[in-house]
């Protein structure tokens, strides 16, 4: 399983890091954040999906 | 009938009356957004000069992230377009704006960047140990009594520190700030009470004008620092323009994480076996019932837009100049993303919920609001887990048109002992901690937590 953040959508929420923080890391500088890998790890695809779920902007695509 | 008209009778067919500054409106929330919902997701309402409302989830998803056909402008010299900003009526004789959330982009952007790295995530993280003290301050101060009102002991006094603290203020004026910046929420505009509430903003608006002037003077960290030093569009901001953003910051920095707090502690009460169980499960619920709690109780309702470019969204179509609630509210108690909406479920998945607002205008403060929340929420469970609120002296706000907030919340307790120095005394102890280890300073300049020596008991 694959996921991306948008960064256009991303605005800061938080949500995916409080989720799966070894998934998402939030910039230290204004908190958007990006995929760690681009890769999930295996086992690790139901936070993933909980993550995109949550995200308020919808900025989160997994394929 | 003109064409015009005919045209406007189209557009705005779907109709309902709404008004929500009406007590009513607090009184029937459930009831009215579930008939919007079903009626009108997006709806005209002929209050307040005529508006839209958006309250079902998707509407709002589609329209409020559309910064390119919504302005958040206040023009309140009359240099733009003349639009009047994000309240609905919009507030009369208001002198400059409510800050970048009257404002659009670039400039909105501008201050944004300048403010960020003081309010992300690793920025709010640094203060936790602050806010831990000042929970165990608070608490402390009447913990050997079994009472306590957890609004007045509590939660207006730990999220009012803490802002003035990140601003670079005197963490002893809390009071000067904490007072009229509730009462000017729940204050009626008709209440004879009101030429008092306005004058003690006026004060306190006058209060930061001179912090800006101490700052210019004497360089402290903290927000006032970074907006005296801030590029918006190319120059500095003016002294109005940093005083309308420091009143955002204090508005949006006290009375909604209060109204939060607040809140989830009287369900809590209501509910003491779910107390028990997220005072137990804590590692895992915290954080689903912190974002459950958001949704539930949205302590800010929603935002007002004038819309910039006539577009078709979310089904309606929308003609420049006219204006648009979005409420944050309703939106979290649609049924389509939020099975038994209203319904408080501690471990809900998939809650997108929109308290903090969707789109670039996101609540710059919602990191800090979530540290804070949960700190003092933990406190509380720690020292005081079987506590009793009391209804009849709870008092909400009567009306949820701007903020939906609690002015007092009393509750008893087992008393226990003190664990520390009083909240005067520990004001003094964080106050050295501030400026020895330069806390206000951004993520950017400084990455260490704040370390807080006690001294022996």
């Amino acid at each position: 399983m694959r996921v991306h953040v948008d960064p256009e959508k991303c605005q800061g929420h938080t949500l995916c890091a409080m989720r799966a923080p070894d998934l998402f890391e939030l910039s230290e500088i204004d908190g958007h954040s990006s995929a760690v890998a681009d890769e999930i790890p295996a086992g690790r695809e139901a936070d993933a999906s909980e993550a995109a779920r949550s995200c308020p902007e919808q900025a989160i695509s997994l394929s | 009938m003109s064409a015009q008209d005919l045209d406007d009778s189209a557009r705005k067919a779907k109709r309902h009356h709404f008004d929500r500054h009406a007590p009513d409106y607090r009184d029937h929330f459930e009831e009215i957004t579930e008939e919007l919902h079903q009626k009108c997701p997006v709806a005209w309402t002929d209050t307040y000069g005529g508006h839209w409302v958006a309250s079902g989830h998707q509407e709002v998803f589609e329209i409020a992230r559309r910064a390119d056909v919504l302005s958040n402008d206040n023009d309140v010299s009359g240099e733009r377009r003349g639009y009047v900003g994000i309240s609905i009526p919009s507030a009369q004789g208001q002198r400059y704006r409510g800050g970048f959330l009257e404002m659009d982009p670039p400039e909105q952007r501008h201050y944004r960047q300048a403010l960020n790295p003081y309010l992300s995530p690793a920025a709010v993280a640094r203060w936790t140990p602050v806010v831990d003290e000042l929970a165990r301050a608070s608490l402390d101060e009447k913990i050997e009594t079994g009472s306590i009102d957890f609004v007045d002991d509590l939660a207006n006094i730990v999220p009012a520190v803490l802002t003035l603290a990140m601003m670079g203020l005197p963490l002893a004026d809390w009071p000067i700030y904490c007072e009229p910046a509730h009462a000017a929420v729940y204050t009626p505009p008709d209440s004879p009470d009101m030429p008092r509430v306005r004058q003690q903003s006026i004060e306190m608006s006058m209060r930061l004008y001179q912090a800006i002037l101490e700052i210019r003077e004497n360089p402290r960290p903290g927000l006032i620092d970074a907006l005296i030093h801030a590029e918006i569009n190319g120059e500095a901001p003016g002294d109005a323009e940093i005083t309308g953003a420091l009143g955002l910051l204090i508005g949006g920095g006290f009375d909604t994480t209060t109204a939060l707090t607040a809140h989830s502690l009287e369900y809590l009460s209501e509910h003491p076996g779910e107390r028990e169980r997220l005072r137990r499960e804590r590692g895992t619920l915290l954080d689903p019932a912190t974002e459950e709690f958001l949704r539930f109780y949205t302590p800010a309702p929603g935002d007002g837009r004038t819309i910039s470019a006539g577009c078709e969204l979310a089904g309606t179509s929308f003609k420049e100049g006219e204006r648009l609630w979005v409420s944050w509210a309703m939106a979290n108690r649609d049924p389509k993303v939020f099975p038994e909406p209203n319904k408080i479920d501690l471990a809900r998945t998939g809650n997108r919920h929109t308290s903090f607002g969707l789109g670039i205008h996101r609540c710059i403060g919602s990191n800090m609001a979530r540290m804070t929340f949960k700190r003092m929420l933990l406190a509380v469970l720690d020292r005081m887990p079987g506590y009793v609120c009391d209804p009849a002296g709870a008092v909400h706000y009567p009306t949820i048109g701007v903020i939906q907030g609690m002015q007092h919340l009393p509750a008893t307790f087992t008393p226990g002992p003190r664990l520390g120095p009083s909240l005067d005394e520990t004001l003094e102890i964080l106050q050295r901690a501030c400026d020895e280890q330069r806390l206000a300073e951004p993520v950017t300049r400084r990455h260490q937590q704040a370390e807080i020596g006690r001294p022996a008991e």
